[in-house]
């Protein structure tokens, strides 16, 4: 090979490259307005992403993937925890976070930026993004779900505590989230019928509670986190 | 040395040197915060968040200066003439210190762009382009003049104007989130798999031909295959990046495939290292410069190279996307194709700056194997915490804090590894900045 063969390599294949990747940048462009829904990207949504930079919540947590990996990945927060759940971490971490080993700082979020990012998280929750990430795939953990099921032979129930996200604030055995209590010896305090009541509406037992209502669990899903609840005394 | 403008490099080395030593301190608060509770009163003063821009922006601003520095550095002696003006390049690197020590105290003030490596203030941004511009002018007003173009220094300028292009689009507000990160990566990855393998290419190049005497045609063919097979692959591998920010599917297709390709020009490189080391026709002086490239080479192979093929498939990608297995990636490629680089001219022209012609290598040797060492095994245990990440909270769906709880061992491994790293850091940085002929030998 010689140094001209070599130089024209090079030109090749630079522009070859850059030919291809600015017209699939035009294309991305237009498509991109349908896959994130343009139309719903108010000025709301816009002051809500200033808000996101502002107080650089993307150097502890991701979105879209992207960012620091200290804190959850915020792409789907609300449909994750609720915009009650956000309001109260939010407003209030020490509180949220009082018996996490991790912190999150007072930002002192007035509450119409509160509002803002709210409009910002569910605009960014329905982009179309190829079912990212994961652990908030409907799809994906009831398939990991069954396949608990089949393979370890743990109860049902367990395999819906362990995969619908109850872990995320409850823990066994040490193991889980520290937002809401430890539910190691639930079933000392109430029956099957009371948790499963309770977690459809724990507002209508305790108006104070933090816990969302479930509403993405089917009948028998209640009933088989409940029965599994229950036995543990 | 050979001209007398070359000194004006030692300065961005020393800051380069100085700012990386910050940067690894901010980098061991972080791993402390993922391993031990850190108390809310400070959380609520100076948050992870905080940190961790100054750690990232340190980083971006010790290279560049290392780049820099090393242009200044090298221009001269391919150019075979002094640099056009000594006050603008000293003006340059006051400019952009200042804006960097601005820039982190701001931080934290809470004066961000909130974007992740890209915090600067947009006002801030402004009077990094001029000094890129006062910078790009003096280094080409040199060439311009001399009237001797080799391809090093082309591709050297190539890579620079690239570099300093790109950042404008880091500049705007952009309205939608999907559009923001799709520009923030014509910046990062751009940089960091285009614009800046330039620059370390033609770095890489005119170090091997000084130091093997190989033959320049021969080296200059070989770093045109491999810019162009960097740029053929690095420019659409740009799409490992838009799996899932909401971008067409067909950047599954084509992230994938040009990605899986990026590895080869860093092999080529690799390769292309080892045989001009066999043929050499000068006689080894300092090893432990000869040690750093070879290093270089090889973590370069494996960070960038065998860890990045690894991550952007896309079927892996889509488990493994933003959780620590993305930090190892970063940190090994980082430390084997920039930090290393940097680290190599460092060895190599400081002595000769300092009319140093043989070096006492003993303590650079120390450093070398710390850092070299420690950085391998962070990057492991980065890794091993990233895969049970992976499969905790992505597979099992068991929840953000409950995978945290499992990685915590691995992270306080990390931080011990950083320590470790840090020493080696220590010890160079001393090495280098008072440097020490060798003691004769009989």
């Amino acid at each position: 090979m010689t140094k001209k063969i070599a130089f024209w390599i090079f030109v090749i294949g630079t522009v070859s490259s850059a030919i291809l990747f600015l017209g699939l940048t035009w294309d991305t462009h237009h498509q991109v307005e349908a896959l994130s829904h343009v139309d719903k990207l108010s000025d709301k949504v816009v002051e809500g992403k200033r808000m996101f930079e502002k107080y650089n919540c993307n150097d502890c947590h991701t979105i879209l993937g992207f960012g620091a990996y200290y804190a959850p990945d915020l792409t789907k927060v609300i449909r994750r925890i609720g915009e009650d759940g956000f309001r109260f971490r939010v407003k209030d971490p020490a509180k949220a976070f009082a018996a996490s080993w991790r912190k999150m700082p007072n930002l002192n979020v007035s509450d119409a930026e509160m509002d803002n990012l709210i409009a910002f998280f569910t605009w960014v929750g329905n982009i179309d993004n190829g079912d990212w990430p994961p652990q908030d795939s409907k799809q994906r953990l009831s398939r990991s779900e069954e396949r608990m099921v089949a393979g370890v032979g743990v109860s049902p129930g367990a395999a819906v505590f362990q995969t619908r996200g109850c872990m995320n604030c409850h823990s066994l055995h040490g193991t889980g989230g520290t937002f809401g209590p430890a539910l190691d010896m639930i079933g000392r305090t109430l029956n099957k019928e009371q948790i499963e009541h309770y977690i459809r509406n724990p507002k209508a037992v305790n108006p104070k509670a933090v816990m969302p209502p479930q509403t993405t669990l089917s009948d028998k899903e209640f009933e088989e986190v409940a029965g599994f609840l229950a036995q543990l005394k | 040395m050979e001209y007398r403008s070359q000194k004006i490099a030692y300065w961005y080395f020393a800051m380069a040197l100085l700012l990386f030593t910050l940067q690894v301190v901010m980098g061991l608060w972080l791993a402390y915060s993922y391993s031990f509770t850190v108390p809310q009163w400070i959380v609520d003063k100076f948050s992870f968040a905080t940190a961790r821009a100054m750690h990232t922006n340190l980083l971006v601003l010790w290279m560049l200066l290392g780049f820099m520095g090393g242009t200044y550095y090298i221009v001269p002696e391919e150019t075979k003439s002094e640099i056009f003006s000594m006050k603008l390049a000293w003006f340059q690197l006051v400019a952009l210190v200042t804006t960097g020590v601005v820039a982190l105290v701001g931080f934290i003030f809470g004066w961000t762009q909130g974007r992740p490596l890209l915090e600067i203030p947009t006002t801030l941004d402004f009077v990094v382009v001029v000094g890129a511009l006062v910078f790009l002018f003096n280094v080409g007003m040199t060439m311009f003049l001399a009237k001797r173009w080799t391809v090093i220094q082309g591709t050297l300028l190539g890579g620079l104007l690239f570099l300093a292009l790109l950042y404008l689009f880091g500049i705007p507000f952009y309205r939608n989130e999907v559009i923001d990160w799709y520009y923030w990566w014509w910046v990062i990855h751009l940089w960091v798999e285009g614009a800046w393998e330039l620059v370390t290419a033609a770095i890489f190049a005119f170090v091997l031909m000084k130091l093997t005497g190989v033959d320049r045609q021969v080296v200059e063919k070989w770093l045109y295959v491999e810019i162009g097979l960097f740029l053929f692959t690095g420019i659409v591998g740009t799409g490992h990046h838009y799996y899932w920010i909401g971008a067409p599917k067909y950047w599954l297709w084509f992230g994938g495939i040009f990605s899986a390709l990026e590895p080869l020009p860093i092999l080529l490189m690799l390769i292309d290292t080892m045989n001009h080391v066999k043929q050499r026709h000068e006689a080894i002086k300092n090893p432990l410069t000869w040690t750093i490239a070879i290093g270089c080479a090889v973590m370069h192979m494996i960070g960038a190279g065998v860890w990045g093929f690894m991550h952007t498939l896309p079927q892996i990608n889509y488990y493994t996307h933003g959780s620590q297995v993305t930090v190892s990636h970063g940190h090994l490629a980082f430390f084997g194709a920039y930090a290393l680089l940097n680290i190599m001219v460092f060895y190599y022209a400081i002595p000769k700056i300092k009319g140093i012609e043989v070096y006492d290598p003993s303590r650079g040797k120390v450093a070398f194997w710390t850092m070299t060492t420690a950085m391998m095994l962070m990057g492991l245990s980065f890794g091993i915490a990233g895969v049970l990440q992976s499969y905790i909270e992505r597979v099992l769906g068991m929840g953000y804090m409950a995978a945290q709880s499992y990685m915590r061992l691995w992270m306080e491994v990390t931080f011990f590894l950083g320590i470790c790293f840090f020493i080696g850091v220590l010890i160079m940085v001393s090495d280098l900045l008072f440097l020490r002929p060798a003691r004769k030998t009989a």
